[in-house]
C-alpha cells in the first residue's frame, strides 16, 4: 500500500467500502450522475436490528490496498457496483463477462455485487436477477437508491454473519493468523503451535472482530474486543497489530464522543447522517438513552461505556502510541500517515492545536519512498489543509505554496501553471496579503514584506506562464505599488524592466480583472510613481484674471442670502477638498493645476500622458509627458487643460501612464496629498488682449509691488528727454472686445519728492474691435534738479470685456507698468537777472552745469549754442522779454474753493515757470549719444527773479516827438525846436494807483563815468518839468504832456524821476507803500539834438 | 548561537529580522513566519489558562530539519540581552512603536548574539 488516503478520518473505521465502477463504455458525466445518486445512500438503517450501516463509496480503489483489508476491515472492498451501458441484447453476454471480470479483481473480499445496466430493454431486461438491475436509460432509473439500499442490506447480512462467525469462534478451532501483505514471508516456517503464536493469532483475530463489530454498528462490543486485542497483542509485542488495535480503540471512542464526525468539511459526504447524529448526540451521552440509536441486545453497553470508551485525552495518547508502533515498520508508512491525519482531525475538533501540530510535524517526516509529483502535491495540499484546520494559517500557507511550487517542479514534463497559480492565490490570506491596493493605502505597510514580495513574484511568473500577461501586469503593478518601500534599488530596476516587457505586449489599465473562480483583481493605480505631495489649482495669470463688476457682485450676493451680512456661513463646513476656491477660471482659457511630485525611483522616471481627472464641466485635458530625474526632490509639474463650458469644476485626481500601465489616481484615496481645494468656478468666456509695446519689456518689477502687473516697460532717460511709447493691443481671444477703458496712475517715487510731471495720458474711452490697434500718446517728462538718478513709476490699466463673460458681469484688467530711470542732464546752479536796456526786457543769467559724462550743447531761443564739457559749469545769458503773467488762465472758483492756498500758489508758480520755460526754450543735445531734451529752470526760480522777469503792472510809455522811446532807441530832434514829450501810464494792476508825481531830469553822459546834470543852459522845459498824474483806475490810462527845447546840439538823456503822492510826504517813501520798485521801471530816454540845417536860419 | 533573530510586533509583522547566512534569507523569513502560528497558539492558550501568569518563555516553537526555533526566553542570558536592547529601543522617544527597528545599538547587540559567519 503506497498511496495514502489523506481524506481519511476516524469514523471511516465504521464504514464498509463499496467500489462503484463503470464497465465498458459509460459516459463520464452519466457515470458520475449515477455515482452521486449511489453515494447518497451513505447510511442505511437496518430494519430488524436498529443498527446503522455506514458505507464509503469509491470509484477508484487500488487492489493492493485491498490486501490490507484484514488489517483494518474498512480498507476491504466488500461491495462492488458496476455501471454499464448495454445497447442491445447482443452485447449482453460481453457486458456480463466484463462484470464478472471486475468482480474477480476484488473477488476475495467481496460480500456482494451489483450490476446496473442502462439502455437494455426487452427479453433480457425482463428477467429477474438480484445482482443485476436494468434501466432503459440514465434518466429513467427512479429506484437506484432503493436498489442500493437493498444491496447494502445484503452486505449487512454477510457482515453480521461474519461477525457472529468470528465472534463465536472460540478457541476450539485453530485460529488463522491474519497478516498484512509484507508480513507473509516473515512467518514462513514459524512454529504455529507455540503459545506465543497462538496469542498472536488470538489478538489479531480479536482486533479483526472489533473492526467487524464497529462496522456492524456494535460500538460497545467493538470497544471490548479492541481492549482484549490490545492486551493480547501487547503481551506478544506484536507492535503493528497492537497499533492497529489501539487505533481501533481510538476510532470507536472518537465515533462515540464526536458523533458529528471529525472530517470537517468532508463531512458533507454524508450530511444527513452527520446531522442526524449531531441531533441526538446529547442523548447518547446520557446513560440509558441508548435504545433509539444504540445497539440492540448490547447489554454490555451501559456498564462498558465508562470503562471501555477512552476519554478525549486518552484518545490522543493512544493515537500517539499507535503511531509510534506503526513507525517501527517502514512498510506501514501509509498507515502511520493516515493515523496521523486522523489524529489531527480529532485534535482539531478538540481545539488542541499545539498537539495537532506535533502530529503533523511527524507526518511531514514520514517517508513513503518515491512519491510521484502528483502525490507530493496532494500531500502538501493536505498538510496545508490540516494546518488550516487547526488554525495555523501561516503554516497552511507555507505548505500550500510548496504544493504550488511542486505543480511546476522542473521534473514535471507539463508544468501545471494554472494549478500553481490557483494554489498561490489561496496562500494569500496566510501571508496577510490582499490584492486590493486600497488595503495598502492606509499608512505604512506592515507585514512580511520579504515573504509577500516573493509570493507576488511567483504570482507574476505563474500568471505569465499561464499565458495571461494581463494578470502578470496587474500583479507586477501591485508589487511595485505596494512593496516599493521594500524593494532595493536593483530590484526596482528589475521589476520595472520586466513590467515594461509585459506591458509592451499587454498594456495595463484600470479595469477590474475577474478570475474564473470569481476573484476580482482591482486595478492598481500607481500613486507612488511619481509620488504626489500636493495639488494646487492655479489662478489665471494676472492679465487674464476675470473681475466682477461691483454692482453686479452685490446682486449675486443678495440672491444667496436675504441678509446683507450673516455670521452663518452658507455653505457647509465640508472637507477642505470640497471647499470652493475664491478665484475663477475662464471658459476657453488654459487653466493650470500645479502638482508637487517626486520620483522615488533610483532612475529617471518617464511619466507619459499625465493629465487631470475632472468633473462638473466639460474639460479638455492637455496631457503632459514628463521625465523626473532619479530620486528627485519635490518637483513642480503643471497640468493644463481648457474648460469648454461654464460651471463648477472639481479636480478629482490625475491620470498617468508609467511603464505602460495607465493609472487613474483619485485624490480621495490619497491621504498624503495636500490640497487647498479642488472646486473652482468656471465663468463664461471673455476676450483676451495681448499687449505689446515699442519699448522692450522689463523684467524688474515696479518698486511698490503692491499690485501685480501684467507687463512692464522700463526706460532710462536724461532729465528733460522725451521718449515716445507705442502700445499695441491685440485681441487674441475668440470673443469680440466690446468695451475698453484706459486709466493711468503715477505712483510716487520712494524718496517722497513730489513729481511735478505731466499725467501720462488722459483717460479715453473707446470701443475697439478685435485686432484693432490704438496708439494713445504716451509721453512723460519730469523735472527734478538733483544730481542723482531718480525713478518714476506709473501704471496704465486697460479694462476690457466682451462676449458671454460680459453678460455675466465680468471684465479683465491689463496693466502696464512704466518705470523710468531719470538721469540728470543739465541743471542750473544759479540764476539771476540783469536789467536790460529796455524796461520790457531783461537778461537772465543762468549758471549751467553739465552733469552728464558727455559733451553737450545747450541752446536757447535766440541765443548762441553753448558747448559744455562733462561736469563743466558756464554762465549763459539770455535776453528775454518780460512776461505778463496775468495773461495766464486763472483757476476757476470751484478749484479755488477746494484747494489749499499753498497748492494754489504752487500751481501758480508752476504755470509761470512753464511759461518761462516755453519762452526760453532751452534745449540740450548730446551729439555723442544722440540724445536731446529740454532743460527747465523751474526749480531754480526764486521770487526775486520772478519779480524781475515780470512785466510791471504799471506800464509807462514815453514818446518823444510822437515816437515811442525805449532803451536803445535814440530820438532825434533839432536844436531850437520844441520836442513834445508824452508820458503815458497804463494801469494793468487790479488796484487803483496814484496819484504820482514825475520829474524829468536831463543829463549828459560823458561815457567816462561823469554825468553832467548841470544843463540849465542847454535844455529848457516848456512848461513844467514835473508831471502830476491823478489816480488811475485799473485798466485805465493817463497821459501827461510836456515839451523840451534843446538849445545846443548833443546827446542828452532824460531821467524821469518818480514820486508817489498817494501817501504822505515821508522821506524815502518814494517807492510807494506797496508797489514794488520794479513797477516803476521807466525807460531812460536818449535824445540826440542836432543843429538845424542852416538854410532856414540864414 | 543563533542564526536568525527576529522581533515580531503584536500584530505579527516583523519589526526586525536578521539572519547570518544572508544568501538564503528568505528561507528564514518563511521559518519565522510559520512559527508565528505556534506563538499565536501558545499565547492564546496562556491567555485562557492563566491570565495572570504571563509566562514569557515559549520555549521551543518547533524544530525544522536544520534548525530549532525558539520563542521568547527570559531565563537565558541570550534573550535577556535581546530584551534589554529591545527595551532601549522602545525607550527611544524618536522611535515610533510599530515601525521597523533601525537602531544601530540593537543591530550591534544582535550581531554579537549571532553565529559569526566564517
Amino acid at each position: 500500500m503506497s498511496v495514502p488516503d489523506y481524506m481519511q478520518c476516524a469514523e471511516d473505521h465504521q464504514t464498509v467500502l463499496v467500489v462503484v465502477q463503470p464497465v465498458g463504455i459509460v459516459p463520464e458525466d452519466q457515470f458520475f450522475r449515477i455515482y452521486k445518486r449511489i453515494a447518497s445512500v451513505a447510511q442505511v438503517s437496518i430494519r430488524d436490528s436498529q443498527r446503522n450501516l455506514y458505507i464509503r463509496y469509491r470509484h477508484h480503489y487500488l487492489p493492493e490496498n485491498n490486501d490490507w483489508g484484514d488489517f483494518q476491515t474498512h480498507r476491504k472492498v466488500v461491495g462492488l457496483i458496476c455501471v454499464t451501458t448495454c445497447g442491445s441484447g447482443k452485447e449482453w453476454p460481453q457486458t456480463s463477462e466484463r462484470f464478472h471480470g471486475q468482480k474477480e479483481v476484488f473477488g476475495a473480499t467481496l460480500y456482494d455485487s451489483r450490476l446496473l445496466v442502462f439502455g437494455l430493454q426487452g427479453e433480457i431486461a425482463e428477467q429477474q436477477r438480484t445482482d443485476v438491475a436494468f434501466y432503459p436509460s440514465y434518466d429513467d432509473c427512479p429506484d437506484v437508491e432503493k436498489k442500493v439500499e437493498d444491496f447494502v442490506e445484503s452486505i449487512f447480512i454477510v457482515l453480521e454473519s461474519k461477525r457472529l462467525d468470528r465472534a463465536t469462534d472460540k478457541s476450539g478451532d485453530k485460529i488463522p493468523l491474519l497478516c498484512v501483505p509484507f508480513e507473509k514471508k516473515d512467518f514462513v516456517g514459524l512454529d504455529t503451535d507455540s503459545r506465543h503464536y497462538k496469542k498472536r493469532c488470538q489478538g489479531r483475530m480479536r482486533k479483526h472482530v472489533g473492526d467487524l463489530c464497529l462496522q456492524a454498528g456494535m460500538l460497545q462490543d467493538a470497544l471490548v474486543h479492541y481492549h482484549m486485542a490490545v492486551e493480547l497483542l501487547r503481551s506478544v509485542n506484536d507492535f503493528l497489530w497492537l497499533g492497529a488495535a489501539l487505533e481501533g480503540l481510538c476510532s470507536a471512542s472518537v465515533i462515540f464522543h464526536y458523533p458529528g464526525g471529525t472530517a470537517g468539511k468532508a463531512a458533507g459526504r454524508n450530511p444527513s447522517a452527520a446531522q442526524g447524529q449531531a441531533a441526538d448526540a446529547g442523548k447518547r451521552h446520557r446513560p440509558g438513552a441508548l435504545t433509539t440509536n444504540g445497539i440492540s441486545a448490547d447489554t454490555s453497553s451501559e456498564i462498558g461505556r465508562a470503562k471501555n470508551c477512552l476519554s478525549p485525552e486518552d484518545i490522543i495518547e493512544k493515537y500517539k502510541e499507535a503511531i509510534s508502533y506503526y513507525g517501527k515498520y517502514k512498510n506501514a508508512g501509509v498507515i502511520e500517515l493516515e493515523a496521523c491525519v486522523k489524529a489531527v482531525r480529532v485534535l482539531a475538533i478538540q481545539k488542541r492545536a499545539m498537539e495537532a501540530s506535533e502530529f503533523l510535524q511527524n507526518a511531514v517526516y514520514i517517508n513513503l519512498g518515491q512519491l510521484s509529483e502528483e502525490e507530493k502535491i496532494q500531500r502538501y495540499s493536505i498538510l496545508s489543509e490540516l494546518y488550516y484546520l487547526i488554525g495555523f494559517h501561516r503554516k497552511s500557507a507555507f505548505f500550500k505554496r510548496v504544493a504550488a511550487m511542486q505543480c511546476v517542479a522542473p521534473t514535471i514534463p507539463e508544468p501545471g501553471w494554472r494549478a500553481c497559480y490557483k494554489l498561490l492565490l489561496e496562500t494569500l490570506p496566510g501571508y496577510s496579503l490582499s490584492l486590493d491596493p486600497k488595503d495598502f493605502s492606509k499608512g505604512a505597510h506592515r507585514g512580511w514584506a520579504a515573504v509577500q514580495m516573493r509570493l507576488l513574484h511567483e504570482l507574476v511568473y505563474a500568471s505569465r506562464r499561464m499565458g495571461n500577461p494581463g494578470l502578470s501586469v496587474r500583479h507586477l503593478s501591485f508589487l511595485l505599488q505596494t512593496m516599493l518601500d521594500f524593494l532595493s534599488d536593483q530590484e526596482k530596476k528589475e521589476v520595472t524592466q520586466s513590467l515594461e516587457n509585459y506591458t509592451s505586449k499587454c498594456p495595463g489599465g484600470m479595469e477590474v480583472i475577474t478570475l474564473p473562480d470569481g476573484l476580482r483583481l482591482h486595478p492598481v493605480p500607481f500613486t507612488k510613481l511619481p509620488i504626489v505631495r500636493s495639488v494646487k489649482l492655479l489662478d489665471l495669470p494676472v492679465s487674464l484674471r476675470p473681475h466682477k463688476q461691483k454692482g453686479l457682485m452685490e446682486n449675486s450676493m443678495s440672491t444667496k442670502s436675504p441678509f446683507i451680512y450673516s455670521p452663518i456661513i452658507m455653505h457647509n463646513r465640508g472637507e477642505e477638498r470640497n471647499k470652493k476656491i475664491d478665484f475663477q477660471w475662464v471658459q476657453g482659457d488654459v487653466c493650470e493645476v500645479q502638482l508637487m511630485v517626486y520620483n522615488p525611483m533610483p532612475f529617471e522616471l518617464r511619466v507619459e500622458n499625465m493629465g487631470l481627472l475632472t468633473s462638473g464641466v466639460e474639460f479638455e485635458s492637455l496631457p503632459a509627458a514628463l521625465s523626473l530625474p532619479a530620486e528627485s526632490g519635490l518637483y513642480p509639474v503643471t497640468l493644463v487643460g481648457v474648460p469648454r463650458t461654464a460651471g463648477n469644476i472639481t479636480v478629482n485626481g490625475y491620470h498617468t501612464s508609467v511603464f505602460g500601465v495607465t493609472s487613474d489616481c483619485l485624490l480621495d484615496s490619497l491621504t498624503s496629498v495636500r490640497t487647498s481645494g479642488c472646486l473652482v468656478e468656471v465663468i463664461p468666456s471673455l476676450p483676451r488682449l495681448q499687449l505689446s509695446t515699442s519699448l522692450p519689456r522689463s523684467a524688474h518689477p515696479l518698486q511698490p509691488s503692491k499690485e501685480e502687473l501684467s507687463s512692464s516697460v522700463s526706460v532710462q532717460l536724461f532729465n528733460g528727454e522725451t521718449q515716445q511709447l507705442t502700445i499695441t493691443l491685440e485681441n487674441i481671444g475668440s470673443e469680440d472686445l466690446e468695451t475698453l477703458e484706459i486709466t493711468s496712475k503715477i505712483s510716487n517715487t520712494k524718496d517722497g519728492i513730489s513729481v511735478t510731471g505731466l499725467p501720462i495720458s488722459s483717460p479715453l474711452r473707446q470701443v475697439l474691435k478685435p485686432r484693432a490697434e490704438t496708439r494713445p500718446p504716451g509721453s512723460e517728462s519730469s523735472k527734478t534738479d538733483y544730481n542723482h538718478v531718480k525713478m518714476l513709476e506709473a501704471v496704465m490699466t486697460f479694462k476690457y470685456s466682451g462676449g458671454a463673460g460680459k453678460v455675466e458681469g465680468y471684465y479683465r484688467d491689463l496693466t502696464l507698468g512704466l518705470h523710468v530711470d531719470v538721469e540728470p542732464s543739465v541743471f542750473f546752479t544759479r540764476v539771476s537777472t540783469l536789467p536790460a536796456t529796455s524796461t520790457r526786457q531783461c537778461h537772465l543769467l543762468l549758471d549751467v552745469f553739465n552733469s552728464t559724462e558727455h559733451e553737450l550743447t545747450v541752446s536757447a531761443q535766440n541765443n548762441q549754442d553753448l558747448v559744455l564739457h562733462a561736469s563743466e559749469c558756464q554762465r549763459m545769458a539770455i535776453q528775454v522779454d518780460k512776461f505778463d503773467f496775468d495773461t495766464l488762465p486763472q483757476p476757476d472758483q470751484e478749484t479755488v474753493r477746494y484747494t489749499s492756498l499753498k497748492l494754489l500758489e504752487e500751481e501758480r508758480l508752476h504755470a509761470q515757470a512753464s511759461m518761462i520755460n516755453s519762452t526760453l526754450g532751452i534745449t540740450w543735445d548730446i551729439p555723442s549719444v544722440r540724445r536731446k531734451g529740454e532743460a527747465s529752470v523751474e526749480g531754480v526760480l526764486n521770487q526775486l527773479v520772478l519779480d524781475h522777469l515780470q512785466l510791471a503792472p504799471l506800464q509807462w510809455d514815453v514818446m518823444v516827438n510822437g515816437k515811442p522811446c525805449d532803451c536803445d532807441i535814440i530820438a532825434d530832434c533839432k536844436v531850437g525846436d520844441a520836442v513834445p514829450l508824452e508820458v503815458k501810464l497804463t494801469n494793468r494792476s487790479k488796484n487803483t494807483v496814484g496819484p504820482f508825481a514825475l520829474t524829468v531830469v536831463p543829463f549828459q553822459d560823458y561815457q567816462n563815468g561823469v554825468q553832467n546834470y548841470d544843463l540849465q543852459d542847454a535844455v529848457t522845459f516848456i512848461g513844467s518839468n514835473t508831471f502830476y498824474i491823478d489816480t488811475v483806475n485799473p485798466s485805465e490810462e493817463s497821459l501827461c504832456l510836456g515839451a523840451l527845447l534843446f538849445l545846443y546840439s548833443g546827446d542828452f538823456y532824460l531821467n524821469i524821476k518818480f514820486q508817489d503822492d498817494s501817501v504822505g510826504k515821508e522821506p524815502g517813501a518814494g517807492q510807494g507803500k506797496e508797489l514794488p520798485l520794479s513797477w516803476f521801471g521807466l525807460p531812460s530816454i536818449h535824445i540826440r539834438a542836432q543843429e538845424a540845417p542852416m538854410e532856414a536860419g540864414a | 548561537m543563533a542564526v536568525c533573530i527576529a522581533v515580531i510586533a503584536k500584530e505579527n509583522y516583523p519589526l526586525y529580522i536578521r539572519s547570518v547566512p544572508t544568501q538564503n534569507e528568505l528561507k528564514f523569513h518563511y521559518t519565522v513566519h510559520t512559527s508565528l502560528d505556534v506563538v499565536e497558539e501558545k499565547i492564546s492558550a496562556v491567555g485562557k489558562a492563566m491570565a495572570d501568569q504571563r509566562e514569557l518563555y515559549l520555549g521551543l516553537l518547533y524544530p525544522t530539519e536544520d534548525y530549532k526555533v525558539y520563542g521568547y526566553v527570559t531565563n537565558s542570558k541570550m534573550f535577556r540581552k535581546l530584551h534589554n536592547s529591545f527595551t532601549d529601543v522602545m525607550c527611544n522617544p524618536f522611535y515610533n512603536p510599530g515601525d521597523t527597528i533601525q537602531s544601530k545599538a540593537f543591530d550591534g547587540m544582535v550581531s554579537v548574539m549571532m553565529v559569526q559567519a566564517s
